[in-house]
């Protein structure tokens, strides 16, 4: 496991409380800074909230910003029930679950050829991975349409996993590869003296020392996938086989809008995205501060 | 680590076990034309609780009865997905045997002139649809070779229909002592009226479609069919310079210069048109029927509709249609579905529910405000009124329309430098339509 804790910058004083004193004011300063950027990241959120619990008519007269005029949860149960939730919950699960793990498999095995075999043109590959990240996807889609068709895999969840599998791996590969042209050349001698061939390498030595990188490219692959809106949208045209984010833009019509059922919509399928959050946020963080060891 | 590795290889398999499972069961083989067909695979988008909705239900319903041993797999889409996708939907053999879509030469009209729509043509005059639905209906149904809405082939057929009227809260007007308008001119008092009392009498959306429509509702006071033929189905060229184009935008930025539209609602979306009218901040509001539902559970005020005062004329038209996609595996079956959504009480239970009929009894109707907004349609369709809506006649011409008239409402622009903003795209698109 790599060491994953920093340690202040600054020389331990033996003067410490009165320098905590003397920078008193700033502190407060930053401290109500960071409260109101927090707040105000946090506005949207509330008013979800508020209008997650009210009737449609309770909006429609008081507005988004009013308060509630009674605990209205018919909008949480309608869209539960409207949208079949929980086989939309596994769906997503599924779909962002397997690209997270087939692309931090992918990006590893690909930028250990390129950071760390040294491929010929490995520049240009790298840069062609960063292209393929950069295509708009609505570029995409249509070539995308007629090959899962001519394979048989449209309106199959497969095809957005191998899909998204690419796509994430090719931001995977750009920033590992960078990651591994850097790692250090003595380690990689001293192991093949061991007599480790390349695999074991890859196993043994590059694999442990790259965990944290890869369980931020897990978490924020799975995020994304996650997210996902056109892609799923073309490509999965079942109701049985549809995501989180397509069942919510079901809720809108053609020419009309149902806030508190979008909004209580919005809600449930934050909840998951929250938790695997939660649960996963040491690993982040951990992840994001590995590389202040050196 | 080891955890780790587990659950990778758990979600894996799951991920091949799913697929694998979601393919074998779309794999349901069926039969060309489909008569004997076993399965009809149905597709709208109107929510649960609407007019259609509930008719639609009953409706398959209906069919399930007479046609026993076939499943109906219904699925209720996203607009969303349909608007984006049908086409590739449709193109594959993934897609539904039946489906509602979008009316409009950029959806249908597209669809239908690359092949993917199958001709009803046959059928509708077998069935009698073609007596059943009025001329201005059925221009929405038909499209020639060219995808051009008017006349052709069949390739839709619309159940109910939607059409653009004023909508009033009856307690603002008693509070302000301000009787209910019946002609133009008593219309413009009336919004006077309110002004005088620090009310501006209408709400209106710059951002959306509602201030276009307020405008083609205006410029159709002056119009006959030949301007709506020229107009919408590229008959003859459009003078935007005269009238009724030209009154059109005199007039509205007249209601703007008056206090009638307020300078705020530039910005402001059909939503917060819609909530200001639920909510009693405006008296009035000009749009279309879609919003008749919604008014009808939310709103707590007293309050009515009628037809835009002196106007032949309303924007409007046919309500989406049902389609029957070539890739249809079961078409005589949707053909039967088709002819039972079109039964006098699948209709009337659209009209109990708030909804437009395309062939309303309106003696069926019970509710006295459900009977006044068909009637009120059968008035405009029976005298050949609809005139559709100002942005269908180009592709994109909606975002010209919105960025034209949000400009006359602040003021930034004159009428005649509006006019000159949107007929430009219109010429340039006709042009590429026709070719001429």
């Amino acid at each position: 496991m790599a060491v994953t804790t920093i340690t202040a910058g600054r020389p331990k004083s033996p003067r410490k409380s009165s320098d905590r004193h003397r920078r008193g004011v700033s502190r407060w300063i930053i401290l109500a800074l960071v409260t109101i950027a927090a707040l105000a990241m946090l506005v949207p959120f509330v008013f979800m909230l508020l209008n997650a619990f009210k009737s449609p008519g309770d909006y429609s007269t008081g507005g988004p910003l009013s308060w509630p005029s009674e605990f209205y949860t018919k909008g949480l149960s309608n869209y539960w029930h409207q949208v079949n939730f929980p086989l939309k919950l596994w769906n997503s699960l599924l779909i962002a679950g397997s690209v997270a793990v087939l692309g931090v498999v992918v990006s590893l095995l690909n930028a250990y050829a390129l950071g760390i075999g040294r491929v010929k043109g490995r520049l240009w590959i790298v840069g062609l991975f960063l292209l393929a990240n950069m295509l708009p996807q609505e570029a995409l889609i249509y070539p995308l349409y007629y090959a899962a068709k001519q394979v048989g895999l449209y309106n199959t969840q497969l095809s957005v996993i191998i899909i998204f599998t690419v796509i994430q791996s090719a931001f995977g590969t750009y920033l590992l590869a960078s990651v591994l042209s850097t790692f250090p050349k003595s380690v990689l001698e001293a192991a093949s003296l061991d007599g480790a061939g390349k695999w074991t390498v890859l196993w043994r030595v590059v694999f442990p020392n790259l965990r944290p990188t890869l369980a931020v490219l897990l978490i924020f692959f799975f995020i994304w996938t996650w997210n996902e809106f056109l892609i799923p949208l073309v490509m999965l045209i079942d109701n049985s086989t549809q995501t989180i984010p397509v069942a919510l833009a079901s809720l809108q019509g053609d020419r009309l809008m149902d806030a508190p059922t979008t909004n209580a919509g919005a809600l449930i399928s934050l909840i998951p995205a929250v938790l695997f959050f939660i649960i996963f946020q040491r690993t982040l963080s951990r992840g994001i501060t590995a590389g202040a060891e050196k | 680590m080891g955890r780790f590795r587990k659950l990778g290889v758990a979600v894996a398999l799951a991920a091949i076990a799913g697929t694998t499972l979601a393919a074998c069961g779309s794999d349901d083989g069926g039969a060309a034309e489909g008569s004997d067909a076993k399965v009809l695979k149905l597709w709208h988008y109107e929510s649960e609780n609407s007019a259609m909705g509930i008719a639609w239900d009953k409706a398959i319903e209906i069919f399930k009865t007479e046609h026993p041993g076939v499943q109906v797999t219904f699925e209720r889409k996203a607009f969303e997905q349909i608007q984006q996708n049908a086409g590739m939907i449709i193109n594959s053999d993934e897609g539904p045997d039946i489906m509602e879509y979008n009316k409009g030469n950029a959806t249908a009209g597209l669809l239908s002139s690359q092949g993917l729509l199958t001709d009803l043509t046959e059928e509708a005059t077998k069935r009698g649809w073609d007596k059943e639905l009025s001329p201005s209906l059925q221009t929405t149904a038909r499209y020639s070779d060219k995808g051009v809405m008017g006349e052709g082939n069949w390739y839709g057929v619309p159940n109910y229909g939607e059409y653009v009227m004023v909508y009033y809260n009856k307690d603002l007007f008693d509070k302000n002592g301000i009787a209910v308008p019946t002609t133009y001119d008593e219309f413009t008092q009336a919004m006077d009226k309110f002004v005088a009392k620090g009310i501006t009498p209408l709400a209106e959306a710059g951002a959306e479609y509602p201030a276009g429509q307020l405008f083609y509702q205006l410029a159709l006071s002056k119009a006959d069919r030949s301007f709506v033929d020229n107009y919408q189905l590229y008959k003859n060229p459009v003078d935007f310079k005269a009238d009724p184009l030209k009154y059109g935008a005199e007039t509205f930025a007249d209601y703007v210069a008056k206090g009638y539209v307020s300078k705020e609602s530039a910005s402001l979306k059909a939503e917060d048109m819609g909530t200001a009218f639920i909510s009693g901040k405006a008296p009035m509001i000009v749009s279309g029927s879609w919003w008749y539902g919604r008014f009808k559970d939310e709103m707590k005020a007293n309050w009515d509709s009628f037809l835009f005062p002196g106007n032949k004329f309303s924007a409007g038209s046919s309500g989406n249609l049902w389609v029957v996609p070539t890739s249809s595996k079961a078409k005589s079956l949707a053909y039967d579905f088709i002819d039972i959504t079109m039964r006098p009480e699948i209709q009337a239970l659209i009209g109990n529910n708030g909804g437009v009929p395309v062939k309303a009894d309106a003696s069926q109707i019970t509710d006295p405000k459900n009977k006044k907004l068909i009637e009120n349609f059968n008035t405009v369709s029976s005298q050949d009124g609809l005139a559709f809506y100002p942005d269908w006649p180009v592709p994109g011409y909606y975002d010209v329309l919105v960025s034209g008239f949000q400009s006359l409402i602040n003021g930034s622009k004159t009428p005649d430098q509006v006019l000159d903003a949107i007929a430009k795209p219109y010429d340039d698109g006709v042009k590429e339509i026709t070719g001429k």
